[in-house]
């Protein structure tokens, strides 16, 4: 069973959009929180009228560690039939957003669908819009402390965190993260590291 | 109830607090505390194929102050937990608290950060529903055993008057 | 004066706090606060496996549970990249499924729009043809909400014997219904009075502040994602995009109507096609757990079920939006993966949320009594809104 403790399963990529396969679901724009503006200014003037969504991610391996990410899609007003609105274009505008300054300007006036949208962000992982009518938190209650989406947010929140595995699981969990501790625990570790090839630890009388 | 008929004579004997309960068991209004998915079928219990107003649950009443029964049918937020508590509190005695579904029973699929687990942290519940969401079927039975608890006097045995 | 409608309230459609200034019965100013809701559905599918996860995903809207499940899998399968594998009936079901759904969700908004104006009966009519639709759920997928049906591959079973019949038998009495339901909502003069000209939202409005759905179709804006990005065959099926251009609340009300009879018209397409039988998962066993008759049988088949279990599948890293015509708009899932065999994030795009959201814009000048006309138009689903 999946846990928030339980190790990935095998390696994983430290940046998934860089890496991704060939799916045609939208052009995709990488920016930084500088030319941000700019760039989403000059796509809603080409006629991406519509901002569907703007969400949070967060890839703690990574340098810039959030991204916020832009959906955005060209209808025009007066198109009233099928045959009319086509097939839109939609883009992706991924904006990297650095751990040590998690500001953003903020495009609550290009589109007013941005409101709340920022909000959000800003509330689940502490990114600050520069600029937002209102920027408060919109899920959470007004004093809560942390950013919840954030990954080293715990899942069962800070007063609920569960303690490490007792020492009695420690079986399972060789390896894992968790220090083993008490001899059968420690000689199954040296089995371990020998036939992985690894370095054999010391014994340490526990 | 106990009831005895005299003889010779159309009166019925029974004690006051029998009368009592027993009218009050037969029209639980419940508070319109509906939260998320248990809320829909909590309205489809009032729906045709389920009827709770048959079991003398007419109106489901959005004033605390006219309800005395809280079916707290879904998922508790951290934001809500607050709102749920004042709610019961300006409920008038006697009141009785359902709680439908796993997530109001126990916090259910969502063991995390944003869901208070178990709604009997913030009120105190008479009857727990499981289910996610449990059918209908399930809250028209915890209806029944909010009657008989009524019938049976109440929690602790002491049944406030009206 | 400063008034606070909810988050208790019974004509909201959920827990909504719309704190609204008035002058005298006017609104000058309405500001809905949410949050009332939030389950930290995104942090919980982010420690569960690739499949579990939809488990906490269907319950965000939760009037049409497996229409969320239909997004996730879909874009899942698109990181795997077995989209064009997934088997001819399955598509089909998904189909099926997903505009039933859409006819159960309209039928929560018709009901308690109409108790919201104190039109009472067309509830009972609306929830007993939702029963018909929730009986089918069971019987396929084991629950009346929230089956979890669906699969990264495809379905989880073949549809069971007698839903056809069922299914039969709810297109046959379907006609009638929606006229009873017509005759005592459409054309009241009660109803027409307090949603005409009411929460005029115009096309340019609606654009800016992210409508979609048949808000927006109510406004003139004929998008809708069957249409516009065909997924799971809906190329292949004949129906109607329902516009109208006055963007009131009547507007949005006729919409979803008419949206109904547009779902129940490619149900009847649909149906024609599933007498042809055929497998419902793909064949590829990385994803798909074996057939429950050949586990008794086989070592191999046993092992590999337990592993799809306890392990779950990986998915190669990368990003995709997938995006689905949902009761209430698009409703788009933002799918990171990073290579695990759990997600790495998944955002929703909720309809709701941008749609609740113009209330700010449309409210004002309004009656205080219009709110919940308004809210009930936009029909929001809190699940969906707070997740």
């Amino acid at each position: 069973m999946p846990s928030s403790q339980t190790p990935p399963a095998g390696a994983t990529a430290v940046d998934p959009t860089a890496v991704r396969p060939d799916i045609a679901d939208a052009r995709i724009i990488r920016v930084g929180p500088a030319d941000l503006r700019a760039t989403l200014a000059g796509l809603k003037a080409d006629g991406f009228t519509m901002l569907l969504d703007a969400g949070g991610a967060d890839y703690p391996g990574r340098d810039p560690r959030f991204d916020v990410v832009y959906h955005l899609l060209n209808l025009k007003p007066g198109a009233a039939t099928v045959a009319a609105v086509g097939r839109p274009e939609r883009v992706r505008v991924l904006c990297g957003v650095p751990e040590a300054e998690p500001v953003v300007p903020s495009v609550a006036d290009l589109w007013p669908a941005a409101n709340w949208a920022e909000r959000e962000i800003f509330d689940l992982f502490g990114i600050r819009f520069d600029g937002h009518p209102d920027l408060r938190r919109i899920q959470m209650p007004a004093d809560w402390e942390g950013h919840p989406l954030r990954k080293d947010y715990p899942l069962r929140g800070p007063a609920r965190e569960r303690s490490p595995r007792p020492n009695f699981a420690l079986k399972s969990n060789v390896g894992a993260g968790t220090p083993a501790s008490g001899r059968t625990a420690a000689a199954l570790q040296k089995q371990i590291a020998a036939a992985r090839g690894q370095a054999v630890p010391k014994d340490d009388a526990s | 109830m106990a009831v005895a008929e005299l003889p010779g004579g159309q009166f019925l004997l029974a004690k006051l607090d029998d009368v009592a309960r027993w009218a009050q068991s037969s029209s639980v209004w419940p508070l319109t505390m509906g939260l998320a998915c248990c809320a829909i079928e909590m309205m489809t219990a009032t729906a045709p194929e389920y009827d709770l107003a048959r079991f003398g649950s007419e109106v489901f009443r959005a004033s605390p102050r006219q309800a005395d029964l809280m079916i707290v049918s879904g998922r508790v937020a951290q934001k809500m937990a607050p709102v749920v508590k004042r709610l019961y509190d300006q409920m008038a005695d006697p009141k009785w608290v359902i709680s439908m579904g796993a997530c109001a029973s126990s916090g259910g699929v969502f063991d995390n950060y944003a869901i208070v687990q178990g709604v009997d942290q913030v009120v105190p519940v008479d009857v727990y529903v499981p289910g996610c969401p449990p059918t209908p079927d399930g809250l028209l039975y915890a209806v029944n055993l909010i009657q008989q608890q009524i019938r049976q006097g109440g929690r602790g045995g002491i049944l406030a008057r009206a | 004066m400063v008034l606070s409608m909810g988050p208790q309230h019974p004509s909201t459609h959920g827990v909504l706090q719309a704190v609204t200034e008035i002058e005298g019965e006017t609104v000058m100013k309405a500001e809905p606060e949410i949050g009332y809701l939030h389950t930290g559905i995104e942090k919980s599918a982010e420690n569960l496996f690739w499949t579990q996860a939809s488990t906490v995903i269907e319950r965000m809207d939760y009037l049409s549970p497996l229409s969320n499940a239909c997004c996730y899998v879909m874009g899942v399968e698109q990181l795997l990249g077995i989209t064009d594998e997934i088997p001819l009936r399955a598509r089909q079901s998904r189909v099926l499924l997903c505009e039933l759904h859409r006819i159960a969700s309209h039928c929560v908004w018709l009901g308690t729009g109409g108790i919201d104006l104190g039109a009472i009966s067309g509830f009972f009519y609306a929830f007993d043809l939702r029963e018909k639709i929730l009986d089918l759920t069971e019987l396929s997928g084991g629950a009346r909400m929230h089956p979890n049906y669906l699969r990264i591959g495809g379905l989880r079973d073949d549809l069971p014997q007698g839903f056809i019949d069922r299914l039969d038998a709810l297109i046959e009495m379907y006609p009638r219904r929606m006229r009873e339901m017509r005759n005592l909502l459409q054309a009241n003069p009660i109803l027409q009075d307090r949603m005409v000209d009411v929460g005029i939202l115009s096309a340019d409005d609606a654009l800016a502040w992210g409508i979609t759905g048949p808000a927006l179709r109510g406004s003139g804006v004929a998008y809708d994602v069957r249409r516009a990005f065909p997924y799971s065959g809906y190329e292949n099926y004949e129906f109607d995009v329902i516009t109208r251009s006055e963007g009131d609340a009547y507007a949005r009300f006729l919409v979803r109507l008419d949206e109904m009879d547009e779902s129940m018209r490619i149900v009847r397409q649909v149906r024609k096609e599933l007498d042809t039988p055929g497998p419902v998962m793909i064949d590829d066993t990385k994803y798909a757990a074996p057939p429950k008759e050949t586990i008794a049988l086989s070592m191999e088949a046993l092992i590999h079920h337990f592993k799809i279990v306890s392990e779950g599948f990986r998915v190669p890293p990368g990003d995709v939006y997938q995006a689905i015509e949902g009761p209430r708009g698009e409703l788009g899932y933002y799918i990171v993966s990073n290579g695990d065999n759990r997600p790495w994030r998944v955002r929703t795009r909720p309809p709701s949320m941008y749609n609740l959201q113009v209330l700010k814009q449309i409210a004002v000048g309004e009656l205080i009594a219009d709110m919940v006309v308004m809210i009930g138009s936009l029909d929001p689903v809190f699940g969906e809104v707070d997740r």
